[in-house]
């Protein structure tokens, strides 16, 4: 299963995430595109392919995956890691492997590059969900 | 059974560098370190002992993504020793190390072992407050907004565990080991207090399915509130992420800040926790928001209201 985004808060973003050249082959690196004060997404890179997630893992709603700025990755760099409590991912499907998220993926986002800049393709959902007044 | 809590928790990681940075830099004090791993301390002796996920020396994994690899429970005497040895031999293989350690499994599968305190009887100040009507707890010109000062661990405070069977773990350790229920979240699993230690808990459960079995979490104590909000503040200046805080949770008092860590569990400061005798009758509620916390609030970047002189 995947987590459902509230499209009706949904933001079109005007700023690409970055350039492609300051995205390092084999590393994550995470990025705030609202404004909120803390990254909510984050990007692996490998080779020329890229691959766009939340940082949310599956396991507690909005929980925070990374254990440093930009550290999304287990020690080998060869799966997504939430470093809340071990859970490893694929890199290419974001599907758990193992841990307290067995089985549930994490939510991706598109991605484009134009012009050698990286864009969210489409909406983009808050981290934080506004509050209904 | 005089057990007074956590003494050390041996680790295999898969990343020891990240692991060092992450426990130096939330202010446990690096006293051995190699290639192969290291051994972290908090002010009273209490450690973090880290290796290579795959060092042949460490206790067998848990078949899920949990890095904890045993859990070293600190007594009182040799004579709490002998009797754990004698009560736990009866039913499962306790084995006893040169050093006189013992090592054996509790009833969910996890490596624990028991020796002697290796902690330091800690003779520090509290955090000391003003308060109206009360005895200052400053005198005057003693300041206290210092953000020169260190913010260290004093001592290792309690572990929690995701269990596949709460009901299982916890009679375990109150009628095997001789720990006490404070308080329980319905469903969820309870807090459990050694006869050694007044603390609300050093001990915490979360019934979970089996592959997620392993450490939720693990917490030090800081001297008070401000130091927890130094410590943690500090850490998030640094780029370390925050997962739940900085809060006071209901169930034990404790001020609370968790951080994700590079050992695959958060690692929480806490400050100001009950403390509970035979007295204390156990509470039950479900596990809320509301429930888990009095408060919760979360750091943002440093602000001043200010701006330019208003026109004339």
């Amino acid at each position: 299963m995947m987590a459902t985004e509230d499209l009706t808060q949904a933001v079109e973003l005007t700023e690409p995430l970055c350039h492609l050249s300051e995205l390092v082959d084999g590393r994550s690196r995470g990025f705030d595109p609202l404004g909120e004060g803390r990254d909510t997404m984050f990007v692996v890179r490998q080779g020329e392919r890229l691959y766009g997630y939340r940082n949310h893992c599956p396991h507690y709603d909005q929980a925070r995956m990374n254990w440093k700025k930009d550290e999304f990755l287990n020690g080998a760099r060869d799966r997504i890691m939430c470093f809340a409590h071990g859970a490893l991912f694929d890199i290419a499907s974001g599907e758990c492997e193992i841990g307290p998220c067995l089985g549930q993926r994490l939510t991706s986002v598109k991605l484009t590059v134009r012009d050698g800049q990286v864009w969210i393709s489409g909406p983009y959902v808050p981290g934080r969900p506004r509050r209904s007044s | 059974m005089r057990i007074i809590g956590p003494d050390e928790l041996v680790f295999g990681v898969d990343d020891v560098a990240a692991c060092r940075e992450f426990l130096v830099d939330y202010g446990l004090m690096e006293k051995a370190f190699s290639d192969e791993g290291g051994r972290f301390e908090a002010l009273d002796g209490s450690a973090f002992t880290i290796r290579k996920r795959d060092d042949a020396s460490l206790p067998a994994p848990l078949p899920t993504a949990n890095m904890l690899r045993q859990t070293i429970w600190g007594v009182e005497d040799q004579a709490t020793l002998d009797a754990i040895e004698a009560e736990l031999s009866k039913d499962r293989a306790v084995e006893k190390l040169a050093d006189g350690t013992l090592t054996t499994r509790d009833d969910a599968n996890f490596e624990i072992a028991f020796r002697i305190t290796r902690r330091v009887a800690l003779d520090l100040p509290a955090e000391l407050i003003n308060s109206p009507g009360a005895k200052p707890g400053r005198a005057p010109n003693v300041i206290g907004a210092n953000d020169e000062v260190e913010a260290r661990p004093r001592t290792l405070s309690h572990v929690v565990y995701f269990v596949p069977d709460m009901d299982k773990m916890a009679n375990f350790y109150v009628e095997r080991l001789g720990f006490v229920v404070t308080d329980k979240f319905t469903n969820t699993g309870p807090f459990l207090r050694p006869q050694a230690n007044n603390d609300h808990h050093v001990l915490f459960m979360i019934q979970t399915p089996e592959y997620m079995q392993g450490l939720e979490h693990v917490a030090f104590h800081m001297q008070g509130p401000t130091e927890l909000m130094l410590a943690g503040s500090r850490m998030v200046q640094k780029g370390y992420q925050s997962f739940w805080g900085p809060g006071r949770h209901k169930f034990g008092s404790n001020w609370f800040w968790y951080f994700n860590s590079p050992l695959g569990t958060h690692i929480e400061y806490d400050a100001d926790m009950d403390l509970h005798d035979g007295d204390w009758v156990e509470r039950e509620t479900p596990m809320t928001k509301d429930a888990a916390q009095m408060f919760l609030f979360e750091n943002v970047e440093k602000w001043v209201p200010g701006g330019p002189p208003p026109k004339k």
